[in-house]
C-alpha cells in the first residue's frame, strides 16, 4: 500500500481523496497556487506545497511543477481528482516514467478514451451501440453540410478533444450548420487546443445515464450501477442521481453489461464512468467514456456502500477487487444538487467574494462534500462549485424530501447561489414523476418563479 | 521600519532641531513630532499596508517576511530543491555580507533532475541566506535578502 500520496488538485475533490488516504494510513500531499493559500485543502493535508500563481495554467495544470512537488515530498503516488490533469495521458505517462504511480488507467486507455471519434469506433467493436455520425474529424464546411444531410437534422458538433460539456454546438437547419460548425472550432481550440470537430445525429429529448466502473488491474471490472444526470445546464450537470428513475431492469441490465465490454476494450483500470444517451424509444447510444473520477461519484457511493475514492488507491496499489458484478449491491435512491456561486435571477453570473455565514445542512441520511468555510473567500480563478449536497432514502421519493430539507437548512451568505434554483427544481412534478430529459432545465428557467426568494428569507 | 531606522530618525530631528518629520513609502506612513514630553511616534496605516499586513497574517511561518525598506527578497521561481554550491564539495555561490550584482548567480534550485540557476534581478549585499543546502523550497518561497545599494 502507498505511503505518501500527492493530490494534483483543490477545492472539494482534493478534500475527498485527503479523507479516503486518511482513512487508509496514507500521508497525503497537498499543492496549491498562490490564490490557494488559506484553502482547506491544504490545512487538512500533512505537508503542503505551493506550486506557482494563480492561474491554472501556472499552478494546477503546471506539470513540471506538480512533479516536482512529487519528487520534493518524496510520494508514491499521485491522485489527479477530476478536471485539471486527470485525463492528461501526457502526464499519467511522466509520472510513470518518473516512478510514481498515477492513481488512474493506463496513459493508453486515456489516449484511447480522450479522442471521442477513435472511442466510438473502439466500442462498436465491442458491439456497444453508438450514436450515428461522422467517422473521423470534419474537415471544412461543406463536409459538414454534407454529413448533416446524411443523417438528418438535428446534429450536434462536437470537440474531438472536448469534455466537461464544452466544445458542442447543436443546428437544426443547414442555415445554422455552418455557424455552429466553425464556432464549435474556434472554441475547440481555445478549450482544448485541438480544433478537430465530428458531428453526429442529435437525439430528440435524450436522458443522458452514466455507469459507474471500477476494474482492478487483474482483469476484473464491475459496473456500480447507473446516473442519471439530465438536470444540466449549458451541458454541466446540476443535479445527479443513483438509480436512474424509470430505467426497466432489462435495459438496466443490458446497458450495464454494454459498459463493462466498453471499459475492457479500453483495457481499462481503475474507475470510470461510461456515458450514455438513451432516446424515447428506450434505445441507448454510448457517448463517451470519462476515464477518472467524477464529479458525482457520491451517490454512488451512497446507494452501493463502496468507497470509490478507497477503491481507486487500493487498485492503483495492485489489490483485487474482491467483489463480482452479481455482490454489487443497490441500496435506496441518491439524489446530488451541486451548489454553485451563481446567481440564477442575474443569467448564472458568477458571484465570487466571501463567505460571511455559512450554514450546511446535516442529520440523517445527508451528506456535505465541500472545501468552503466561514471567512473563506471565494477566488476567482477557478470553478464556480462551493459544495454538493447529497441526500439518501430508501426511494427516490424519500430522497427528495431529504434533499429539500437540506437545502432548506443550507446558507452561504452573502453569495448568491443555485441554491433556490435547486428548489424549484426538485418541486417540479416533472421532476418527481422522473421524466425528466436534458431540456428539462431550459422549462425551468424560461418560467417565473413566483416563488420568494428562500435565501433572502432564510438569511434574515 | 526597524527600531534601528527610527531611532535613526529621531537622532537626524534631534540633530538637525526638526520638529516635526513625516515619511510615507510603500502605503506606510510615519510621523515624528516633537513635543515638550518628548518624541511622539505616530503610525499610520494606510489601507494598502492594512491589506498586506491581513494577508502575512494568514501565510506559513516560513514566508512571514518583515517587507524591510530597501531590502529586496528572492524569492524560488519553482519547486525544488535548494543548493547553495554548484557542486557538493565547491564553495557556495554567495556568503552572508557578500556584493552581488544584478545577474550574478545566487543558487541552484534542483527541479525534475535538470539544475537551474537562480539569479538575482538587484545589486546589493547579501544580508541573509533563508533556507540550508539540500532543502526543498516551494513556488514563491524566500530564498536571500538582498540589501539594495
Amino acid at each position: 500500500m502507498f505511503h505518501k500520496i500527492l493530490i494534483a488538485n483543490r477545492g472539494e475533490i482534493a478534500i475527498r481523496v485527503i479523507r479516503a488516504c486518511r482513512d487508509l494510513g496514507i500521508r497525503t500531499v497537498a499543492v496549491y497556487s498562490k490564490a490557494d493559500r488559506d484553502s482547506l485543502h491544504v490545512r487538512l493535508a500533512d505537508e503542503a506545497i505551493c506550486i506557482g500563481e494563480a492561474p491554472s495554467s501556472e499552478s494546477y495544470l503546471n506539470i513540471p511543477s506538480i512533479i516536482s512537488a512529487a519528487e520534493i515530498a518524496d510520494v508514491d503516488a499521485i491522485h489527479p481528482g477530476y478536471g485539471f490533469l486527470s485525463e492528461n495521458a501526457h502526464f499519467a505517462e511522466i509520472c510513470e516514467s518518473c516512478q510514481i504511480k498515477f492513481i488512474g488507467p493506463k496513459p493508453e486507455s486515456v489516449r484511447l478514451a480522450g479522442d471521442k471519434s477513435i472511442a466510438k469506433e473502439t466500442v462498436k467493436k465491442a458491439k456497444v451501440p453508438t450514436i450515428p455520425g461522422s467517422k473521423t474529424i470534419v474537415e471544412n464546411q461543406a463536409e459538414a453540410l454534407r454529413i448533416a444531410k446524411k443523417f438528418g437534422y438535428p446534429v450536434i458538433i462536437k470537440a474531438r478533444a472536448g469534455g466537461g460539456g464544452k466544445g458542442m454546438k447543436v443546428a437544426h437547419n443547414d442555415g445554422k450548420l455552418v455557424n455552429a460548425f466553425l464556432t464549435a472550432q474556434s472554441e475547440a481550440e481555445a478549450a482544448f487546443g485541438d480544433r478537430g470537430v465530428y458531428i453526429e445525429k442529435y437525439l430528440n429529448e435524450p436522458r443522458h445515464i452514466e455507469f459507474q466502473i471500477l476494474a482492478d488491474q487483474h482483469g476484473n471490472v464491475v459496473h456500480l450501477g447507473a446516473r442519471d444526470c439530465s438536470i444540466q445546464r449549458r451541458h454541466q450537470k446540476l443535479i445527479e442521481e443513483s438509480p436512474a428513475p424509470g430505467l426497466s431492469k432489462i435495459l438496466f441490465k443490458k446497458m450495464g453489461e454494454a459498459a463493462v465490454r466498453a471499459a475492457r476494450a479500453f483495457q481499462y483500470e481503475n474507475a470510470g464512468t461510461i456515458e450514455f444517451l438513451v432516446d424515447s424509444e428506450e434505445r441507448f447510444y454510448f457517448i463517451e467514456m470519462n476515464t477518472r473520477l467524477q464529479v458525482e461519484h457520491p451517490v454512488t457511493e451512497m446507494v452501493t456502500g463502496i468507497d470509490l475514492v478507497k477503491e481507486q488507491i487500493r487498485i492503483a496499489a495492485g489489490h483485487k477487487l474482491g467483489y463480482n458484478q452479481d455482490s454489487v449491491r443497490f441500496n435506496g435512491a441518491a439524489i446530488e444538487c451541486r451548489i454553485n456561486a451563481e446567481d440564477p435571477e442575474r443569467n448564472f453570473m458568477p458571484s465570487p467574494g466571501k463567505i460571511e455565514t455559512l450554514i450546511l445542512p446535516g442529520g440523517p441520511n445527508v451528506r456535505v462534500d465541500t472545501h468552503v468555510y466561514p471567512g473563506y473567500v471565494i477566488p476567482p480563478y477557478y470553478d464556480s462549485m462551493l459544495a454538493k449536497i447529497i441526500a439518501h432514502g430508501k426511494d427516490r421519493n424519500e430522497a427528495i424530501h431529504i434533499m429539500l430539507r437540506a437545502l432548506k437548512e443550507t446558507v452561504f451568505g452573502p453569495i448568491k447561489t443555485t441554491v433556490s434554483l435547486h428548489e424549484r427544481i426538485l418541486n417540479r412534478p416533472r421532476f418527481r414523476q422522473g421524466k425528466v430529459t436534458t431540456h428539462f432545465i431550459e422549462t425551468i428557467l424560461a418560467s417565473p418563479s413566483g416563488i420568494e426568494s428562500v435565501e433572502e428569507r432564510k438569511a434574515g | 521600519m526597524t527600531i534601528k531606522e527610527l531611532k535613526e530618525m529621531i537622532n537626524l530631528m534631534q540633530e538637525h532641531g526638526l520638529v516635526e518629520l513625516e515619511i510615507e513609502k510603500n502605503g506606510f506612513k510615519i510621523r515624528l513630532k516633537k513635543g515638550s514630553a518628548g518624541t511622539i511616534v505616530q503610525e499610520e496605516l494606510t489601507p494598502a499596508a492594512v491589506t498586506k499586513s491581513e494577508k502575512h497574517s494568514q501565510t506559513e511561518a516560513q514566508h512571514q517576511i518583515i517587507e524591510e525598506a530597501g531590502v529586496s527578497v528572492v524569492r524560488s521561481p519553482m519547486v525544488g530543491t535548494f543548493y547553495a554550491s554548484p557542486a557538493p564539495d565547491s564553495d557556495p555561490y554567495v556568503n552572508r555580507g557578500q556584493e552581488v550584482k544584478s545577474g550574478d548567480v545566487l543558487c541552484i534550485i534542483e527541479a525534475m533532475k535538470l539544475m537551474n540557476e537562480i539569479k538575482t534581478d538587484v545589486s546589493g549585499k547579501v544580508v541573509d541566506v533563508l533556507v540550508e543546502n539540500g532543502q526543498p523550497v516551494e513556488f514563491d518561497q524566500p530564498l536571500f535578502k538582498i540589501q539594495k545599494l
